[in-house]
């Protein structure tokens, strides 16, 4: 009773409210408009959303400037990049940048040679990491635990304190200068951030159904029948994101194969270091070594780098929904 | 993290021991073994096909991580030559690492520039990707074309294409020379705090580009926030800043720390790192050797790990209040 007083009265009190903000305004259409700019509650007007998409503009603009740069820079010629008064769009566009990084890359052979390890590497890392983190999630033996630890312990170890004795093992092997150096660890689920594909296939079986698994198995399916047939078609995201992670991560890759490669198997990576050589010896452009700006250089060089991000940025661009939506799906985050 | 293991062994021992001393199990003593038996061979049945998936990883991990990673600890305490005939080891003790503070006037350097830069980085690339992931996760047209923006760093992080743009100077924000923000900073701040602070500011946009994917972390974080609770609030009259402090960040705890930890790990592998390239000119000195540059790795490890821990135990503090609270 009391409460029904309550409510009445409460309801009289939000109408007349309602009525004086009316007067106020003027009429009911300024009230629409004033929804619809400011919003129910702040953060769902229109203002807010300019401001907001405002916001993310100027930052994701000083976010990307460098890449900007770098296009620039990459399409200056020399008197452009000495000129002050030309600051992002060059007097004229000038190729000669980009087909001087051409050569001194030696595109497509190091592109080749980048792409057998990124793409034979991301496969076998998707195939190890998914048995591993399938065992961790769905499987029971004893020391299962101790296996998840040293596995997120594998993830903290940087890589400098095995790089000397892998290098004598590898060496031992004649491996080295090989691109087997980056297979036999994929394969064995060691690649490159292992640990965490590892981790992230394991967060997607643990959320699967039990019931899934104890239905196939009173079907009589064996448990690698379960794994090939029911389970790994069903983490068909998180082979995904898996595979798109590790093929990135692998094409730039720097610190491994300078320690493991030599001359015969260069990825792309190394060879923007050898670029000045290569270039030296049959044009006349003169490279300053490395340090500070260097007009001369610059453009070759950011233009080479272009060459470099291009074939990810290019899957990237065909599979950005994936990457985005798939981290968010396959469970990383619990 | 993971116990379900450790409970499936004891039911088994528990359901033995029942079919031991049922009076209903009947038979004589040579079938209750032979019914052990089977047992054990039918939970071994199992372990083995669990032991068979980790197959893979147990033989990578013996070969690839366990013997290089004892290896580099016993090469620590050793003075590593390098001869025809293969590694000589001279047993040193722990010199390496006194040497690498006491003698050694690069690295203890370099180890606290670093760390500082480090302990400006973390806060700067957690706050970032926390804020844009904020901003993210309101609806705004466009959402998906801005998300694949700011997404886009961690398909070029590369070292080398990195380093050449920092060189270049590239990394600046442009505002920094606008504004003389170095000479600002010279001013105001004791010379011990800023340089590491211009440091950090001359490459504050690559800095910023290892945030990708943290905020995707942060913006998964926020879907696991319930919509409902929200509305409970706002008819509770709570303002959205009011929601923000007390529900969504505490919320957030979590994926802060687990922000922090992915970001610590992944500033191991940071281009810039003068350590690691110290840790590696190490390595090919023939003064100094393998065994050195191993210690040097480790003393480093060592502090990582140190940083790591702080780190969760901050986090783990900070959310079991709130778990109690529930």
């Amino acid at each position: 009773m009391k409460g029904d007083g309550l409510a009445a009265r409460a309801n009289e009190a939000i109408s007349r409210l309602k009525q004086d903000s009316g007067h106020v305004l003027g009429s009911r259409k300024a009230q629409q408009v004033r929804k619809m700019l400011v919003g129910q509650h702040v953060n769902d007007g229109w203002i807010a959303k300019i401001v907001i998409l405002l916001l993310l503009a100027v930052i994701g603009f000083l976010y990307l400037q460098p890449v900007f740069y770098m296009i620039s820079t990459m399409l200056k010629t020399v008197s452009d990049l000495i000129d002050p008064v030309v600051q992002w769009i060059p007097r004229t566009v000038n190729w000669q940048n980009l087909s001087d990084a051409w050569r001194g890359l030696r595109y497509p052979e190091a592109f080749a040679n980048t792409l057998t390890i990124a793409l034979v590497c991301s496969v076998a890392q998707v195939c190890s990491c998914a048995v591993t983190g399938y065992a961790l999630a769905r499987l029971k033996f004893p020391g299962r635990n101790l296996a998840f630890f040293l596995i997120i312990v594998t993830f903290l170890i940087p890589p400098q304190i095995t790089m000397i004795p892998l290098y004598a093992i590898y060496g031992k092997l004649g491996w080295l200068n090989t691109p087997l150096v980056f297979f036999i660890p994929a394969i064995f689920a060691q690649g490159l951030r292992g640990a965490l594909f590892i981790i992230i296939f394991r967060q997607f079986f643990l959320t699967q159904p039990k019931a899934l698994e104890e239905a196939a198995k009173i079907d009589g399916a064996s448990s690698f029948r379960l794994f090939f047939r029911i389970m790994l078609p069903l983490a068909r995201s998180a082979c995904l994101v898996v595979f798109l992670f590790s093929f990135i991560w692998y094409w730039n890759m720097y610190y491994e194969p300078s320690m493991f490669l030599g001359k015969d198997f260069l990825p792309l990576s190394l060879r923007l270091n050898l670029m000045q050589e290569e270039l030296m010896g049959n044009t006349a452009i003169n490279f300053n070594a490395g340090f500070g700006k260097d007009p001369i250089s610059e453009g070759p060089k950011m233009a080479a780098a272009f060459l470099i991000i291009m074939p990810p940025l290019i899957v990237y661009m065909i599979t950005q929904r994936w990457f985005t939506e798939g981290i968010e799906r396959t469970g990383l985050v619990e | 993290m993971n116990t379900d293991s450790g409970n499936v062994v004891k039911s088994g021992g528990i359901s033995m021991h029942s079919a031991e001393t049922s009076p209903l199990s009947g038979g004589s003593r040579m079938d209750d073994k032979q019914r052990r038996r089977r047992y054990f061979l039918y939970r071994w049945k199992d372990y083995g096909v669990g032991y068979l998936f980790m197959l893979p990883w147990m033989i990578g991990f013996a070969v690839l991580v366990a013997f290089p990673v004892g290896w580099s600890l016993f090469n620590s305490f050793n003075k590593v030559r390098i001869t025809p005939e293969g590694f000589k080891f001279e047993w040193v003790g722990i010199d390496n690492y006194r040497r690498a503070f006491v003698e050694d006037n690069i690295y203890s350097i370099q180890l606290i520039t670093y760390f500082q830069e480090m302990l400006l980085m973390i806060p700067l690339i957690l706050i970032f990707s926390f804020f844009v992931s904020l901003l993210l996760n309101q609806k705004f047209p466009g959402r998906t074309l801005v998300r694949a923006v700011f997404f886009l760093p961690v398909i070029f992080a590369t070292g080398q294409v990195l380093t050449e743009l920092f060189v270049q100077g590239a990394g600046k924000l442009p505002f920094i020379e606008q504004y003389n923000l170095e000479g600002l900073v010279r001013e105001n701040v004791g010379p011990r705090i800023a340089e590491p602070m211009l440091a950090v500011l001359s490459k504050a946009v690559i800095i910023l580009w290892y945030s990708g994917v943290q905020i995707l972390i942060f913006i998964a974080g926020f879907q696991t926030i319930p919509r409902t609770i929200y509305e409970a609030v706002r008819i509770d009259g709570a303002s959205p800043w009011e929601s923000f402090w007390k529900i969504t960040l505490p919320a957030m705890v979590p994926f802060i720390g687990l922000n922090a930890v992915f970001t610590i790990v992944d500033l191991f592998t940071f281009p810039f790192n003068p350590v690691m390239d110290h840790v590696r000119a190490n390595m090919f000195k023939p003064a100094t050797g393998y065994g050195y540059a191993s210690a040097l790795a480790w003393i480093y490890f060592a502090i990582i790990i140190a940083l790591l821990a702080i780190v969760l135990w901050i986090t783990y503090r900070a959310a079991k209040g709130r778990r109690e609270m529930r």
